[in-house]
């Protein structure tokens, strides 16, 4: 599948902005099935300086800065990508993923080879994911056990979240405490799949965040609305002996063509797709559109 | 001499356990020895006599370790003792490589961490030791840098252990302190005892700074000339903020904050008057995490948006590189001898303290058993409020522990308890074995590293205590490194200084300091103002006429209380009745009492003192040391008359009189020691500004409104009085107090210092020196406003402005009207500077609010 991918980040400030330096995690990076075919990043007003690196994890970090005053920063950007994921789904339902007890994920764990040495880290507390309380692990413990196969467990626990959880916008910021979305129950797609990945990593296993958008589609015979896709985020476990595996707990399903990757890490702090330190006085409005299109 | 037969150590041996002193055998050792001898040269009271003099010493040059939430005053009197801590060369020299070896494999960490991580990779190090720690910064990862080294400057705190060697007990690296202290108490101590400094062998510390400044130097990635180092500082309220002032002008290398910093370009510069200044090395004592609010914590103002990525493109270097942090990590404590092993095939030299980490099996099991005689601490926070000292628990506390324990176990290390060594400390009279540990300093050096030789010397507060802090108090010794052969100091401290901000003008100078500078000479001059006209006041209240002659009195004190609000801004007081429906002329001894004492009351003279203080505290870097003598004298006269049990109307103008006087002397001082260039320039403009402002108020409290015969006569009186002006007004008028005179002399004279033209005329001059005044044949806004006030008062006509108009009842109309107008442009001006050369009003703040406990 082609699709091409509009994301639009506007922020008005009330006052002028003496000037700003900014981080975005907007590039889509390269992952399973997924490909960058084309993409442009534009900025109003014009940056005085653009530069891009890869960071730790191995997502596209760009980095500007205005030095100009201004009132109004708009960021877009334009990504041509190719998703051909669907194939590996049947993958997952395979005895090499769905046969792996959590007794036998642990104990794959010790070992020392450098996929698992590198997963090992998203085992840790994170900036955001970060001594979580005893609730958490409660709640994983109900799908988690011992002899159990962690890839039902994981697909359990996504089901349990989007059953157990309502989406409400608005309820929960960037700051919002695990332990609060927990006790309140509600939240949005990125609480979300935080609460799964605090609960995998409390059993022991490790779980990472992945940022990106997800394609919706119209009730049947109406037309789209341009702007009415989303950013998204959903969360991946890594089954040892098997690899990661991503699950959607916002939608209850496991990602295939319709969910696109910008980028992955520990938590949301690791890949917020803007942020930066302007200086200025004032407030900012922010607001945000992305517009996804099959490309024909 | 024998041990028994010195009185002085009769008590010394009660708790022995392991002295620095003696030999295993208990004999004094021969450098102890021979500094006992000159002790007792020197006799007891010799001794006290110069623990008092450092104590002094200390005071007058005003060296204080800062406590925070310290309820006796943000800044501690740091404690030197008199008896210092002596080491043999030959055994320092082992020392010196062991410290040596140490800084070079934690070299090789730090880059192996942030590259290729094969100690992690090849099994050397467990992967939480480094990924669980939160001073490893996953943003710092695969930065690269023009430098050989990465790790510049390493702290090591060493307490002598169990087996007679000295032990590592501590690593720090991101941004060590104490450097600076050493340096002060060993010119403290060579000050007090310079008759020991010349007969025994001390290693001295100047070829160290001279090689750290080399270092420095080095660092910059851009190979010019004289590149431009700063330091950088979290500012004077941080802990340590004596010594960066210190060590910033023992070097001569400004000292900045976070905000004197902007990254434009990809390049770090300076905010300067002038404008921005490209800075090369950055001398940080700003932690990690707080150093660049763009990458790092978002919350910091203590640090630089966009510094990580200057860095990145090698266009600064900061010193030490950020994400150092990660080697202040207790967790690779034990794993240090492997690692060793690993990169230069060698054994550890130095021994350390035995530490469990408990992310392995058998040592978390040994652990949780034996965690009541454990030190227990997380690998990444290793200052004393996180470390748990099992013995000192109770049973529940230790369960608790057990269960964090449990469930992290990667993140705690446990250490064994063991009482270190203790060295004599001289207190009232006698000599007390007190536990210590030494920081030493260790920098990279063209080959290789160099230590320093010597360093700064803790020991515990109180006899059998086994903690040593700064934060909890305690006191520092000087350390003597004694060779066989005597070691000449290099000339005075004196070096071929290569950098070139120290040296150049007012240009360069920081805008937080010309700030800082500017609103000192505000603060002093309204202190001085209002200080003088309260003590009229005063006086007036003081006199028995006011009992004779009711009348004039009130009236006239009516006039002077009412100006005393008016000066001194704060409102109500006596203009109007107060929230609670108090009028305070009812009790007007209440109401000034609490415009001279209340610091919480904002334009009291007490408020102002404070802000006097702290922005003099804040450029200390600048300050002689008569300065401080002077200022803690005036902060000492302030703190008596606070602590008055009743305090009188007496009291208070005698208090005012000291202060007067001693505030005089201080601007004197402050004129003679600061230069120009250093920004002398913003602290007169400071004081012209301010003095000119209050004398616009007085007049117009004072003269606007016509008053009947006797009264006027003695408001005049009184206003002369308090500018300090009745007996240049008796001199040059010879008459009887008439208004237009006085008008004359306090607003128009072109040659009298205390008058308004003058005081504008002066300003005038000065502002015209400012960096902008120069640009063009036009002036700057700033400089319009004051030349237009200037040109009004220049116009205007005495006569004229004391007249009262048939219409107008007893208002100078005219007057009022030039006063006024006088008042807005001096505000304006005071605007347009503080906009064109301190702008740090920009406020920053992220985009997206997180807060995250990094």
């Amino acid at each position: 599948m082609l699709y091409s991918v509009t994301h639009t980040t506007k922020y008005d400030y009330d006052a002028p902005v003496s000037y700003c330096h900014n981080i975005a995690v907007l590039k889509p990076r390269r992952s399973l099935g997924q490909e960058l075919l084309e993409y442009k990043m534009s900025i109003a007003p014009e940056a005085d300086e653009v530069s891009e690196r890869v960071d730790f994890f191995g997502n596209f970090i760009t980095r500007f800065s205005i030095q100009k005053e201004h009132k109004q920063l708009k960021v877009t950007t334009k990504s041509k990508l190719r998703r051909e994921y669907e194939q590996y789904k049947t993958e997952f339902r395979s005895d090499r993923c769905t046969k792996v007890s959590l007794e036998q994920a642990k104990e794959n764990l010790l070992k020392t080879d450098l996929e698992i040495l590198d997963a090992k880290q998203f085992v840790l507390d994170s900036i955001f994911i970060n001594k979580t309380g005893e609730a958490v692990e409660k709640y994983a413990r109900e799908s988690f056990k011992p002899n159990r196969s962690v890839f039902e467990a994981a697909e359990e626990l996504m089901q349990r979240i989007y059953t157990d959880f309502k989406f409400v916008s608005g309820f929960t910021s960037v700051s919002t405490p695990i332990d609060v979305v927990m006790q309140e129950r509600k939240g949005v797609c990125q609480d979300f799949a935080q609460i799964a990945i605090a609960c995998i990593r409390a059993i022991g296993l490790p779980a990472r965040y992945i940022s990106g958008y997800i394609e919706t589609l119209p009730p049947p015979g109406q037309e789209k609305l341009i702007g009415a896709d989303a950013s998204h985020a959903w969360f991946s476990i890594f089954i040892p002996g098997f690899g990661w595996v991503d699950f959607d707990p916002t939608n209850n399903q496991i990602p295939g063509d319709q969910h696109l990757v910008v980028g992955w890490g520990r938590d949301y702090y690791d890949v917020p797709p803007l942020k930066g330190v302007v200086y200025g006085s004032g407030k900012s409005r922010l607001s945000v559109e992305v517009d996804i299109a099959r490309v024909v | 001499m024998t041990v028994a037969t010195n009185a002085w150590f009769t008590k010394y041996f009660t708790d022995y356990t392991y002295d620095e002193m003696f030999t295993p055998d208990l004999s004094v050792k021969e450098d102890w020895q021979e500094l006992l001898e000159n002790f007792k040269r020197i006799g007891i009271d010799g001794l006290t006599q110069r623990q008092n003099d450092i104590n002094w010493l200390l005071e007058e040059n005003g060296v204080t370790y800062n406590v925070y939430n310290d309820p006796n005053g943000l800044n501690r009197p740091w404690n030197l003792n008199v008896v210092p801590l002596i080491l043999q060369a030959k055994e320092w020299q082992k020392i010196e490589k062991g410290l040596k070896q140490r800084a070079h494999l934690l070299d090789l960490v730090l880059k192996d961490v942030y590259g290729e991580r094969k100690l992690i990779k090849e099994g050397i190090v467990p992967h939480e030791v480094i990924y669980g720690h939160r001073g490893f910064l996953r943003q710092c990862d695969k930065i690269q840098y023009k430098i050989d080294k990465h790790l510049l400057l390493y702290a090591a705190d060493l307490a002598r252990g169990t087996d007679g060697r000295m032990w590592v007990v501590n690593d720090r690296s991101q941004a060590p302190s104490g450097m600076g202290y050493a340096l002060e108490n060993r010119s403290t101590a060579n000050r007090v005892l310079s008759d020991i400094f010349a007969e025994m062998n001390i290693k001295r510390l100047s070829e160290f700074f001279k090689e750290f400044n080399e270092l420095l130097l080095e660092a910059s990635p851009d190979k010019v000339e004289n590149p431009n180092i700063v330091i950088l500082t979290p500012g004077s309220h941080n802990e340590t903020y004596f010594e960066h002032a210190y060590l910033a002008s023992f070097l001569g290398y400004p000292l900045v904050q976070g905000n004197d910093l902007v990254v434009r370009d990809g390049f770090l510069f300076m905010k300067s008057l002038k404008g921005l200044k490209k800075v090369h090395v950055v001398l940080r004592r700003v932690d990690d995490v707080f150093t660049d609010p763009l990458e790092l914590r978002e919350d910091s103002h203590l640090g630089v948006a966009g510094l990580l990525d200057v860095v990145r493109r090698q266009n600064v270097a900061v010193v030490n590189p950020i994400g150092s942090g990660v080697l202040e990590n207790p967790g690779l404590i034990p794993f240090m001898p492997a690692i060793c092993k690993y990169f230069l095939k060698e054994d550890l030299q130095l021994p350390q303290i035995a530490s469990w980490w408990c992310g392995q099996e058998k040592e978390k099991d040994y652990v949780l058993k034996n965690l009541a005689n454990l030190v227990i601490k997380p690998i990444d926070r290793t200052n004393r409020e996180h470390i748990h000292f099992g013995s000192q628990m109770t049973e529940e506390e230790l369960a608790t522990l057990r269960k964090e324990i449990l469930k992290k176990p990667y993140h705690f290390v446990a250490q064994e308890r063991i009482s270190f060594s203790t060295a004599p400390n001289y207190s009232k009279g006698t000599f007390e074995p007190r536990n210590m540990v030494a920081r030493t300093f260790t920098i990279a050096g063209k080959n290789g590293y160099n230590v320093m030789p010597g360093g700064l010397v803790r020991v515990a507060p109180e006899r059998g205590k086994l903690r040593v802090s700064n934060q909890r108090g305690g006191t520092s010794k000087d350390f003597w490194i004694i060779g066989d052969l005597k070691s000449e100091e290099t000339a005075n401290y004196s070096w071929n200084r290569k950098s070139a901000v120290s040296a150049s003008g007012l240009d360069d100078l920081p805008s937080l300091t010309a700030e800082n500078l500017y609103w000192a000479g505000r603060y002093v001059g309204r202190t001085l103002v209002n200080a003088r006209f309260l003590r009229m006041v005063l006086k007036q209240m003081n006199t028995p006429e006011i009992s004779s002659n009711q009348q004039t009195c009130s009236v006239k004190m009516n006039i002077l209380y009412k100006a005393v609000t008016q000066m001194t801004g704060t409102y109500p007081g006596f203009m109007e009745k107060n929230k609670e429906g108090v009028y305070a002329i009812d009790n007007p001894l209440k109401e000034m009492m609490a415009v001279v004492l209340d610091r919480n009351k904002i334009g009291s003279l007490a408020n102002s003192m404070m802000m006097f203080s702290n922005s003099y505290y804040s450029i200390r870097n600048l300050w002689s040391s008569d300065m401080w003598r002077v200022f803690e004298n005036i902060q000492k006269l302030w703190r008596n008359l606070e602590n008055e049990k009743e305090i009188t109307v007496n009291k208070m103008i005698k208090t005012l009189n000291q202060l007067i006087t001693r505030l005089i002397a201080f601007m004197g001082l402050i004129e003679e020691s600061i230069m120009v260039e250093q920004g002398l320039l913003l602290y007169f403009i400071g004081l012209q500004l301010e003095q000119s402002m209050l004398t616009i108020t007085k007049c117009r409290s004072l003269l606007v409104i016509k008053q009947s015969g006797q009264t006027e006569y003695e408001v005049l009186e009184s206003l002369l009085s308090s500018h300090e002006s009745l007996n240049i007004y008796r001199y040059s008028y010879r008459s009887y107090i008439r208004v237009e005179p006085v008008i004359s002399l306090l607003l128009m004279d072109l040659k009298y210092p205390r008058s308004l033209t003058f005081q504008l005329g002066r300003l005038q001059k000065d502002i015209s020196r400012l960096p902008h005044s120069q640009k063009s044949d036009a002036l700057m806004h700033y400089e319009k406003y004051v030349f237009e006030a200037f040109s009004k008062l220049r116009l205007a006509n005495s006569d004229q402005l004391a007249t009262v108009k048939e219409n107008d009842g007893n208002i100078r109309k005219d007057l009022d009207k030039l006063l006024e107008e006088l008042s807005d442009l001096l505000f304006s001006t005071s605007q347009t500077i503080s906009n064109t050369y301190f702008n740090h009003t920009y406020k920053q703040s992220q985009l997206v609010d997180q807060n995250f406990p990094l």
